[in-house]
C-alpha cells in the first residue's frame, strides 16, 4: 500500500493467522543451510575442547594427575572436578551431579577431565597423558543388582539405591477388584531408549576477563536452567552470564536439563581466559543420554462384565542410571498419568526410581507416561478380548466426562477422545475390517494423553509461567522478544501467529528473537509441551497490551474515544466510513512521548490445576489442560523372518485448537513415528555399563523405508484457557503407538508381546514357543 | 574438526602405481569409495601412514562383457552394478546384493571391490577407540580376550559384505594383482574362516576384477538379507541362491551366506539334490543344511539364534522362488 | 603432507592445500567456512553431511578432501538462485519437509540427486532415494510430500518454458 492509493475500507479485514496452515517462519534459512546451529559458529582463536571419560562404571577416584597434560605445547587449560564450586542437577532438591567427576565416578563415560588446546591432536594428545588412579567399586546395572540386599550405594543419601519411590492409593482398590468380573495381571519391559537427535551436543563458551563476562552458546531446551547452573557451578554471578541459544537440531527431552557440555566448555573459558568450542560425537551424545529409562511394569486391572474398570493396581520400577536427573519426576509422572486418561476411581501405585552405573536417564519426549501407557492399554486389550467385548466399546465405557477432576486431582476442562475414537474407527474401517484380514495380518487400537506444561514450575521464583515482550519501534517493525527456545518444534511461528492474530496483522510483518539472555525476558524451557500453552498466552497478553497501546493512540489522533476506535490490522479507523489511519501512522501516533514502545504479556495457571495433594508429590501431572490421542495401527508379519511391516496408522489427536495445522500434523506423525522406532527397532544396551549401541547403526532408528503412512486427523476440543482453545500437540500421540501395534500383533497371532521393542528376533521367539506349546498341546491330546 | 591417525594420501593412477606405492609404504591400505574403511580410521580401528586412494584408477571402474562373461572392476560402484541390464539379466543375485548394502548414497560410492574385501564386524570391534581401550580391547584387535566368546581364541567377527555370497553362487573369480604380478582365483579362494584375518591375499595384493562366467541357469539367481531396518543396516543374515533345472528336477543348486561366519560360506553337501524334486521335503532340509552351516555368534545386537533361524527360512523361500520361475 | 588440490566447489573453482587426512566435511566447514553441511553421526550414519560429487551424492563425512581433487562438488549452499529457494527447497519449506531443520541440508541434496536422475519419482522411489539420510522429527510424512511437490514445481515450470 502506498501513499497515493486511498485505502479502500471495505477491502480492509484483519489478517486470519490462527488455524491457518502455514510453513514455519524460520524456515528458509533451515532450508537452505544458512541457519546456524552451536557448532557452526566459527570463532577465530576458538579453542578445541574435549572430555576425558571414565572406563569404568563404579570407582572411588585417587587422583587425577594433569600435570603433563598441562605442560604440552598447545594446550591452553585444564579442567577438573576442582575447578566447580558446586553440583548440577534440574531439580533444586537433587543436585548430585558434578560437571567433572570429584571424588566418585559413577558411570562408564562419566567426564574425569577436560582440556581446550588449539587442535583436536593436541587435545587429544593431553588427555592422553592425563593419569587417572582409581579403585573399582561393585558396579550395578539393572535395577534389581542395584536394590539387592547388602549393596554399594551410588550416593551417600540413598543407602539402598532408590532414588526416589512414590505410592499412593485412592479411592477403594481391593473393594474394585472384589466386583470386578475379570482380574488380570500382567508384566510389561520397555527398553531404555534415547532420543538420538539429529544434531549432536555442542556448546562454545567465551569470557571476557578483562570484564568477568561469559557468553555461551548452547545446544539446549532449557538456556534458562544452563544460565542457573553456570551460576551454580562456577560461582559467577548469574549477571555476568550471557546464555544464547541457537538454532537446535531436535531435543525430545535430550536437552531438558543442564549437561556437562556447557559447563565444562565455560570452565575451560574462563581458565583460559578465551574461547573453547566442545563438539560432542554422537557416541558422547549417547554417553550424556537423558533418555527415557528401561522399565519393568506390572499391572493389575479389575473390569466388570460390559467393560468398566473398577480398580488399577501399578508396580512400576525405572533403571534411571546414575543420577537423580529428572528421575523423581519421571517416576511421579508414571503414577499421575497411568490411569487419568480414564474416569477411574479406584488406583494404587507404587514406583521406584533405582539408581544404576548406568548413564543417567531424563526426561524423553512423552515423559514417564509412554511405558505405563503400554502396560495399561495392552492389558485393557487383553480383557476386553477375554470378555468377548469390542476394544473401542471397552474404551468408551471408561471416558472421563468433562469438565472434571479426576481421581487424583487432575484439572480436565476439554476432553476430545471420544471424537478421537469415533474418528479412528471410522477412518480404519475398524468395523467392516477387525477380525476379517489375511492371516498374518492385523489392527490394534490404543489411547494416551499428555500434559500442556506442568503447572508449578521446578524452580519457584515467584515469577509469572512465562513472560514475553513486544517491541514496536519507530520503523513500524513488530519484534517477538521471548526466551521459549526454538526447537525445530515451531515454537517460534506458533508465538509469532499469537501475536499476528491479536493485531490483524500479517505474521510476515512480524519477527521474532529468542533465547539470548542479554535481550529476551527469561523463559523456562522448551520441555513437558509448556510453550504453546503458557508462552501462547504470554504472547497473546503481550499483543493484546500492545494493542491497547495502538488503539489509544489512533484515538487520540482521530479524537475519539478508544473504544470506538476499530483495529482491522493495517488501519485503524472509527466506524465503517471512516478512512481511518494505517498502521504506520497509528505508530507514529503511539511512540509520541513515549518513544520505543516495549508491550509486556504474563502468563500464569490457576491453583485449580495444580494437581491436588493427595499423596506426596501428587502436583507432578497438574496440567491446565490435556491432550488426547487414538490411534489405529494395521500391520502385516512376515511368517518366515518375524518382520513386522506397519501398513498405515490413523490417529487423531485432540489439541484443542490447531493453531497451524500443517505445524500440528508434523508433530502427530514426529510422535506417531518416534513411537513406532521405541516399539519395534529402538533400544540402548549395555555390556558391563559401556554403551553397545552408541551409534547410529546399532541404535536403529526408523528409515524412510519401514516408515508407514500416517493419515492424521485434528480434534479441536477447545480449551477455554487454552491460547485461541490449544493445547498440546507434540507428545501425546507418542505413546499410543506401542501397545496400538501389539495389540495388532495380538489380533494377527494372538500373541501377546509385554517387551519392547518387538525386533524380529524376540517375535520369532514367542512365535515359536507358541507352536511348540500347541504341538505339545496336541501330543498331549493324543497321548490322552 | 575429526580426530584423524595422521596418514599421507596417495593417489595413484594406475594399477601398477597403485600396487607399487603399497608395497613401498609402510602401513599403507587401499581405499575405495571409503563407506567402510574410513569409518574404521576415524575410530582409530584402522591407524594406516598411507592410504592408497583408488578412486582415479580408470580401469578398476570398467564393465566389459566377452564370450566368457562379464568382468566387473573393482572400482565400480554398487549403484552401477545394481543397475547394470546385464548384471540384473544373467546375475540377479548380485545386482540385487549391491542394491542391498547399506543405503542409497553408501551405494553410489561404494564399490565392488570394497564390499567383496569388507572387513569382519563384530559389536566389540566397530567402536571408538575410548570404548574398545576402556573394554580392554579384543582378539580382533589390541587385545587379548574375545567378549563374544571368552576364553576362545578363535575371532567370530563376521563378514558381512552383500555381494560376496551373490558371487560365489555364480561360481565368480577374481584378479588379485600384487607385487608379483596378476593371478586370477575362485572368489572363494580369497576367503579364510577367521574373523582376524579372513582375506587370503598375498601382501600388498590388490583386488581388481571380479569375474562373473555366464550363467548356464536358465533362470537368474536372487538374493535376500534380514536386517531390522529397510536400509543402512548390514546383513544380520544374508543368503544368495542359483539354480539349474531341468524339468521338474534339480540339476544344480548353489547357495552362499553372508554375516554368519567370519567369511561368506558356500552351502556344502547340495550336490546330493541333483536329480531330486524340489519338493517341500528337500526345501526343509536345504533349510535344515543352511542353518547347520551358518553359524552366527554374539556379533551383533540381535540373537545369533534368530539369524541361524531367519537364514534357513531366506534360503528356503529363495530356492522355492527361483523353482516356481522356472 | 599437505595434497594439492583444484576442484568446483559450488561452481567456483578453487585451488587448496589440505592435508591428506582430512575429512572433506572439516573442509568444507571449518576451512572455506561453509556450515550448511552437518556432522550428525560418527560416519556414514545419518545423512546430514551429503553433498552432491560430479552430480552423485556422496557422505562428505566418508571422503576425504584430498581425494577430491579434479572433482565437481555442490553443497547447499550451492542451490539458491538469486536469493531464492529452489523447487526443493521450497518444497521442505512450505510442506514442513524440515522441522528441527538439521537433517535438513543432507536431505535437500539427497533429494537433489534423486530427482536430477528421476524427474518424476513415485513414492516408492522417492523412499529408495531418500534411504540413506535419517530424519528425528518428522516421521517422513512430510518430507515425501517435500519431495513430491517440488517434482511438480519443477514440471510445472519446465512445461511452461
Amino acid at each position: 500500500m502506498n501513499e497515493t492509493t486511498p485505502i479502500d475500507p471495505e477491502k480492509i479485514e484483519p489478517v486470519k493467522s490462527i488455524g491457518v496452515p502455514m510453513p514455519l517462519v524460520d524456515g528458509p534459512e533451515k532450508v537452505s543451510g544458512k541457519a546456524n546451529y552451536t557448532a557452526d559458529f566459527l570463532e577465530h582463536g576458538a579453542l578445541v575442547g574435549r572430555i576425558l571419560r571414565s572406563p569404568v562404571a563404579h570407582a572411588e577416584i585417587l587422583s587425577i594427575d594433569t600435570s603433563a597434560a598441562e605442560t604440552l605445547p598447545g594446550v591452553e587449560a585444564v579442567a577438573t572436578g576442582a575447578d566447580f564450586v558446586g553440583q548440577f542437577g534440574v531439580l533444586p532438591i537433587a543436585r548430585t551431579e558434578w560437571p567433572i567427576a570429584r571424588d566418585r565416578v559413577r558411570y562408564r563415560g562419566e567426564p574425569i577431565a577436560a582440556v581446550a588446546a588449539i587442535d583436536v591432536e593436541t587435545a587429544q594428545k593431553a588427555l592422553d597423558l592425563i593419569e587417572f588412579e582409581y579403585v573399582e567399586l561393585p558396579a550395578y546395572f539393572t535395577a534389581e543388582d542395584a536394590i539387592a540386599e547388602g549393596v554399594t550405594p551410588l550416593h551417600e543419601k540413598r543407602p539402598n539405591n532408590v532414588e526416589r519411590h512414590v505410592d499412593y492409593d485412592l479411592g477403594e482398590v481391593d473393594k474394585g477388584f472384589e466386583e470386578a468380573e475379570l482380574v488380570c495381571e500382567g508384566t510389561y519391559d520397555c527398553a531404555e531408549v534415547c532420543q538420538v537427535q539429529t544434531e549432536p551436543h555442542a556448546a562454545m563458551a567465551a569470557y571476557d576477563g578483562e570484564r568477568d563476562r561469559l557468553t555461551v552458546h548452547a545446544s539446549t531446551q532449557v538456556p534458562y536452567y544452563v544460565h542457573l547452573m553456570l551460576e551454580q557451578t562456577l560461582g559467577m554471578p548469574k549477571s555476568r552470564i550471557r546464555v544464547i541459544k541457537p538454532h537446535i537440531g531436535g531435543g525430545f527431552g535430550s536437552r531438558t536439563e543442564c549437561l556437562h557440555v556447557e559447563l565444562i566448555a565455560s570452565a575451560l573459558a574462563r581458565k583460559c581466559n578465551g574461547t573453547v568450542r566442545i563438539i560432542l560425537s554422537r557416541e558422547e551424545t549417547f554417553v550424556t543420554h537423558r533418555g527415557r529409562p528401561e522399565q519393568n511394569t506390572t499391572l493389575k486391572m479389575g473390569m466388570s462384565k460390559d467393560g468398566r474398570i473398577t480398580a488399577v493396581d501399578t508396580t512400576t520400577t525405572q533403571r534411571g542410571g546414575a543420577y537423580a536427573g529428572y528421575g523423581t519426576v519421571t517416576i511421579l509422572y508414571s503414577g499421575s498419568m497411568v490411569f487419568a486418561l480414564y474416569d477411574i476411581q479406584n488406583a494404587r501405585y507404587n514406583g521406584y526410581r533405582v539408581l544404576t552405573n548406568t548413564p543417567p536417564c531424563g526426561a524423553f519426549r512423552g515423559h514417564g507416561t509412554v511405558n505405563v501407557r503400554f502396560a495399561f492399554e495392552s492389558l485393557m486389550d487383553e480383557m476386553a478380548t477375554k470378555l468377548g467385548l469390542d476394544p473401542f466399546e471397552v474404551r468408551r465405557k471408561n471416558l472421563l466426562k468433562a469438565p472434571t477432576f479426576t481421581a487424583n486431582d487432575l484439572m480436565v476442562n476439554s476432553y476430545g477422545l471420544p471424537e478421537c475414537l469415533d474418528i479412528v474407527e471410522k477412518a480404519s474401517g475398524w468395523k467392516d475390517r477387525k477380525g476379517k484380514l489375511a492371516p498374518f495380518r492385523g489392527l490394534g487400537i490404543a489411547c494416551s494423553h499428555y500434559v500442556s506444561g506442568a503447572s508449578k514450575p521446578v524452580n519457584w521464583t515467584g515469577e509469572p509461567h512465562a513472560t514475553v515482550n513486544i517491541k514496536l519501534d519507530f520503523d513500524g517493525s513488530l519484534t517477538i522478544l521471548t526466551g521459549a527456545p526454538e526447537i525445530g518444534q515451531g515454537s517460534s511461528t506458533i508465538l509469532t501467529q499469537c501475536v499476528a492474530e491479536v493485531l490483524g496483522l500479517d505474521v510476515t510483518r512480524i519477527r521474532i528473537l529468542t533465547s539470548d539472555s542479554l535481550v529476551t525476558p527469561k523463559d523456562n524451557g522448551a520441555y513437558s509441551s509448556r510453550v504453546t500453552y503458557m508462552v501462547g498466552n504470554a504472547a497473546i497478553d503481550a499483543a493484546t497490551n500492545l494493542k491497547a497501546i495502538l488503539v489509544e493512540a489512533a484515538a487520540r489522533k482521530m479524537d475519539v474515544q478508544p473504544e470506538d476506535v476499530e483495529c482491522l490490522g493495517e488501519v485503524y479507523r472509527a466506524g465503517s466510513q471512516d478512512q481511518g489511519l494505517t498502521f504506520e501512522e497509528v505508530v507514529v501516533a503511539a511512540l509520541e512521548g513515549t518513544g520505543t514502545i516495549t508491550a509486556r504479556g504474563n502468563f500464569d495457571t490457576i491453583p485449580e490445576s495444580w494437581g491436588g495433594d493427595k499423596y506426596r508429590g501428587a502436583a507432578i501431572g497438574g496440567s491446565m489442560a490435556f491432550s488426547y490421542a487414538a490411534q489405529v495401527v494395521e500391520i502385516e508379519i512376515d511368517p518366515d523372518t518375524a518382520d513386522i511391516r506397519v501398513e498405515k496408522v490413523w490417529v487423531a489427536h485432540d489439541c484443542g485448537k490447531a493453531l497451524n495445522p500443517l505445524a500440528v500434523e508434523g508433530q502427530i506423525e514426529g510422535s506417531v513415528w518416534m513411537g513406532m522406532g521405541q516399539a519395534m527397532t529402538e533400544e540402548t544396551r549395555y555390556h558391563k555399563g559401556l554403551g553397545i549401541t552408541g551409534n547410529m547403526l546399532d541404535y536403529r532408528v526408523p528409515t524412510i523405508i519401514e516408515s508407514p503412512p500416517i493419515e492424521t486427523h485434528i480434534v479441536e476440543s477447545i480449551d477455554p484457557h487454552g491460547p485461541f482453545g490449544a493445547k498440546e500437540a507434540g507428545e501425546a500421540s507418542l505413546a499410543g503407538f506401542l501397545p496400538a501395534l501389539t495389540n495388532a500383533i495380538a489380533d494377527a497371532l494372538d500373541i501377546r508381546v509385554s517387551e519392547l521393542p518387538i525386533t524380529p528376533d524376540r517375535l520369532m521367539e514367542i512365535m515359536e514357543e507358541k507352536k511348540k506349546a500347541a504341538r505339545k498341546n496336541a501330543d498331549q491330546k493324543v497321548s490322552a | 574438526m575429526e580426530l584423524m591417525p595422521d596418514f599421507v594420501l596417495h593417489r595413484p593412477t594406475s594399477i601398477e602405481e597403485a600396487v607399487k606405492l603399497r608395497n613401498e609404504t609402510d602401513g599403507a591400505l587401499y581405499v575405495a569409495g571409503g563407506t567402510d574403511m574410513i569409518v574404521n580410521v576415524r575410530r582409530g580401528i584402522e591407524q594406516p601412514a598411507a592410504l592408497i586412494d583408488l578412486s582415479v584408477v580408470s580401469e578398476l571402474r570398467e564393465i566389459v562383457e566377452d564370450d566368457e562373461g562379464l568382468h566387473i572392476g573393482a572400482g565400480v560402484t554398487l549403484e552401477t552394478v545394481s543397475q547394470d541390464t546385464r548384471v540384473l539379466k544373467h546375475f540377479t543375485a548380485v545386482a540385487e546384493a549391491a542394491a542391498a548394502v547399506a543405503g542409497p548414497t553408501h551405494q553410489a560410492y561404494g564399490t565392488v571391490g570394497g564390499n567383496l574385501c569388507l572387513d569382519t564386524r563384530c559389536l566389540f570391534y566397530n567402536q571408538s577407540e575410548w570404548w574398545r581401550k576402556s573394554n580392554d580391547y579384543c582378539l580382533k584387535k589390541n587385545g587379548t580376550v574375545c567378549h563374544v566368546a571368552p576364553g576362545g581364541k578363535h575371532c567370530f567377527a563376521a563378514f558381512s559384505g552383500d555381494v560376496a555370497p551373490a558371487a560365489l553362487v555364480h561360481n565368480a573369480e577374481v584378479d588379485l594383482v600384487g607385487p608379483n604380478g596378476r593371478r586370477r582365483v575362485p572368489l572363494a579362494d580369497i576367503y579364510h574362516n577367521d574373523g582376524m584375518d579372513h582375506l587370503a591375499f598375498e601382501p600388498g595384493e590388490l583386488l581388481a576384477v571380479l569375474h562373473l562366467p555366464k550363467s548356464e541357469a536358465s533362470m537368474p539367481s536372487a538374493y535376500e538379507k534380514a536386517r531390522v531396518r529397510g536400509s543402512i543396516d548390514f546383513p544380520l543374515a544374508g543368503a544368495a541362491v542359483w539354480v539349474k533345472q531341468s524339468g521338474d528336477k534339480i540339476e544344480e543348486l548353489r547357495i552362499a551366506l553372508t554375516a554368519v561366519n567370519p567369511y561368506p560360506h558356500l552351502i556344502k553337501g547340495l550336490e546330493k539334490f541333483s536329480g531330486t524334486e524340489l519338493n517341500d521335503g528337500a526345501l526343509d532340509e536345504i533349510a535344515e543344511m543352511v542353518q547347520s552351516q551358518a553359524k552366527p555368534m554374539l556379533t551383533t545386537t540381535v540373537k545369533p539364534w534368530y539369524r541361524r533361524r531367519v537364514i534357513g527360512a531366506i534360503a528356503r523361500r529363495l530356492t522355492k522362488q527361483l523353482s516356481n520361475t522356472t | 603432507m599437505k595434497n594439492f588440490i583444484s576442484m568446483t566447489l559450488n561452481g567456483r573453482q578453487r585451488d587448496d592445500a589440505v592435508p591428506g587426512n582430512m575429512l572433506l566435511v572439516d573442509f568444507l566447514r571449518e576451512t572455506v567456512g561453509m556450515t550448511g553441511t552437518k556432522i550428525g553421526c560418527d560416519g556414514g550414519e545419518c545423512g546430514c553431511c551429503t553433498v552432491l560429487i560430479a552430480g552423485k551424492p556422496r557422505h562428505a563425512c566418508l571422503t576425504l578432501a584430498a581425494s577430491c581433487d579434479g572433482t565437481d562438488i555442490e553443497t547447499i549452499e550451492s542451490l539458491e538462485t538469486g536469493g531464492r529457494l529452489s523447487a526443493i527447497q521450497r518444497g521442505f519449506h512450505e510442506k514442513l519437509g524440515a522441522q528441527c531443520g538439521f537433517c535438513t541440508p543432507g536431505m535437500v541434496m539427497a533429494a537433489e540427486g534423486l530427482l536430477r536422475e528421476n524427474a518424476n519419482p513415485s513414492e516408492d522411489e522417492i523412499r529408495q532415494g531418500m534411504a540413506a539420510n535419517i530424519c528425528r522429527c518428522t516421521g517422513y510424512v512430510k518430507i515425501i510430500e517435500s519431495v513430491q511437490a517440488a517434482a511438480e514445481e519443477i514440471a510445472s515450470k519446465e512445461s511452461a518454458a
